[in-house]
């Protein structure tokens, strides 16, 4: 079976052993990726984009097994995010896929970071140096809920873009003006400015389509951006620019992020603040925060609880705290005078009545 | 012999066929505009692509010019579907026929906005880049408007202001320098060939799983 332009059908890749992958069709995907049997797609897409960016030959040229590596976990990927193939691959082994991987490795690969996003993390290194044009960069603000920083997602989105292919013909680029000598006559000569150009082959314009995703990672701060080189405005005359999306956490109707703290705020009554009570708190991801007081609960009294805060956006491990705070809803009956001879025994409190500057810390 | 021969050629060449189809990279099948998405808008009797930037009218308002442009490549035809203020529009669901929407300026932060101010060539109703970071006031609000249930991106949809039921509108009239070409926007109040748009290039958000519920991991 020949070789199709540009697909590359990693026969080859195959046959050369490696190290750490085990050569012809007994590659351990789960293992590539460093996820379990059970993995979600999301865990999947997570970790093949880790990976991606540490693995990428550009970044390991003293690598010699780089490449193959490369290879492996682009297959893996490709595999393991289908849920058909990976049902099979669960079942029969790598023996048992369908003649050939039908996508190319480098399709994968730019889907999370753009077609020039090799370049890795996002610098255009040499760029500055070879002075070519860009096209412009577009900015979009990814609006993204509490839920999400807390537990990560993926967004899909299609890129619908204009790429300059060649067309037929030449075109007028590089226009200038430039000064022009024309000799009126013996001695006269005359200065004028002319718009100049070059000549260069003939571009026109193609809107091409392709999948992006885009991962919310967890803890990911707002304003945070996410490129993907190369898949900007076109520049007729040079590189196309990036596509920018700008994280914008939304509001929640019940955390607020403080760093990797959340807060929250829970009303309880005055006969659960006296005599204690027992509560949970659904977290963003459903799990429950139990809540236990056997003492008196005073309004403003703040409960910490550590570890149940938002992961930290550089080690997921780390967690912020979740701080609660009360405050007490009194009844809304009045009491009659019985009631009030009650309380006066029950809770044997002489009157205070201090007055005092509560605006300024008296 | 010659007829085995081409009968490897076709066989080989079909095969190529299937494989180089699977090479293409995945298409995509969904069709749909949704809320959060970055697109732009063809306006398909003129041909030109709705389009603002820094230059502000000279005549109305003085507030931040809308136009309609030529060129495809132009990072300043870029325009953010939003909901309203309320907050009613989840990222990635397709926007319905009949919703309303807030249309924002992706390099300006301005929405598409329209008022009781005459448009500087025609005499229509001006049509205007308002607000700041996305927000602006009521009359930035527009209703989509098209057959069937959903906005489709094959589809040519009308816009229609809520507050003056004008039409996002362009009939070809041509500004001068500094913004040579460029084709007046307005809004006009009939619905005629002149005010369909369609989504062009952009970037469509898909709608996405709920993040995982599920226990802690472990620690």
């Amino acid at each position: 079976l020949s070789q199709t332009p540009g697909c590359s059908v990693g026969f080859l890749k195959i046959l050369t052993p490696s190290l750490i992958f085990t050569s012809i069709y007994r590659r351990d995907f789960y293992k590539i990726l460093g996820v379990s049997k059970s993995a979600s797609v999301r865990d999947i897409k997570k970790a093949y984009r880790k990976l991606a960016l540490q693995l990428h030959p550009d970044r390991n040229q003293d690598d010699p097994t780089a490449a193959d590596k490369f290879a492996d976990l682009g297959s893996a990927y490709e595999v393991l995010s289908d849920e058909e193939k990976r049902k099979q691959y669960d079942a029969y082994g790598e023996d048992g896929l369908k003649e050939g991987h039908h996508g190319s490795h480098n399709d994968i690969f730019s889907s999370f970071f753009g077609d020039f996003g090799f370049m890795f993390g996002g610098n255009r290194q040499g760029q500055q140096d070879r002075n070519i044009p860009r096209g412009n960069d577009i900015v979009l603000d990814l609006e993204v809920t509490l839920e999400e920083v807390y537990s990560g997602n993926f967004v899909e989105v299609v890129r619908n873009k204009p790429v300059a292919k060649e067309a037929p013909g030449k075109r007028k680029c590089n226009c200038r003006q430039e000064m022009r000598t024309t000799q009126l006559g013996p001695g006269r000569f005359q200065m004028s400015q002319e718009v100049v150009c070059d000549e260069c082959p003939n571009i026109k314009l193609v809107n091409e389509e392709r999948t992006l995703e885009v991962e919310i990672e967890q803890g990911v701060r707002d304003e945070m951006e996410y490129p993907f080189i190369g898949e900007g405005e076109p520049h007729i005359d040079g590189e196309p620019g990036d596509l920018r999306f700008r994280i914008k956490v939304m509001k929640h109707p019940v955390f607020e992020r403080r760093g990797d703290d959340l807060y929250t705020n829970v009303t309880i009554s005055l006969v659960e603040a006296l005599v204690g009570f027992e509560m949970d708190i659904t977290h963003l991801d459903g799990h429950k925060v139990h809540i236990v007081r056997d003492k008196i609960t005073k309004p403003g009294a703040r409960v910490w609880k550590k570890g149940e805060g938002l992961p930290n956006f550089d080690n997921n491990n780390i967690r912020g705290s979740l701080i609660v705070s009360f405050d007490v809803e009194f009844p809304e009956t009045q009491l009659n005078d019985n009631q009030k001879e009650g309380v006066r025994a029950i809770l044997k409190q002489a009157s205070v009545q201090k007055v005092y500057n509560g605006l300024q810390g008296y | 012999m010659g007829f085995i021969y081409t009968l490897r050629v076709l066989i080989k060449s079909i095969l190529v066929l299937i494989l180089w189809s699977k090479c293409e990279g995945r298409e995509s099948e969904f069709n749909y505009v949704t809320c959060g998405s970055l697109v732009k808008l063809l306006n398909t009797r003129h041909n030109v692509r709705l389009h603002s930037h820094d230059v502000k009218y000279g005549s109305g308002s003085g507030q931040q010019s809308v136009t309609g442009v030529e060129s495809a490549d132009d990072a300043n035809s870029y325009w953010r579907i939003r909901g309203k203020p309320d907050g009613t529009c989840q990222r990635g669901v397709p926007i319905r026929c009949g919703q309303a929407v807030r249309i924002t300026h992706m390099t300006t932060g301005r929405n598409l906005h329209t008022h009781h101010f005459s448009s500087p060539l025609s005499n229509n109703q001006e049509v205007s880049a308002f607000g700041e970071n996305g927000e602006g006031d009521d009359l930035d609000v527009w209703r989509v408007q098209c057959d069937g249930s959903i906005w489709e991106r094959d589809e040519a949809v009308r816009f229609k202001h809520v507050g003056t039921d004008a039409f996002l509108s362009v009939t070809g009239e041509q500004y001068g320098n500094p913004i040579q070409g460029q084709r007046e926007v307005h809004g006009m109040s009939t619905a005629n060939q002149n005010n369909y748009w369609k989504a062009m290039e952009g970037v469509f958000i898909l709608p996405s799983q709920e993040p995982l519920r599920h226990h802690h991991e472990e620690l």
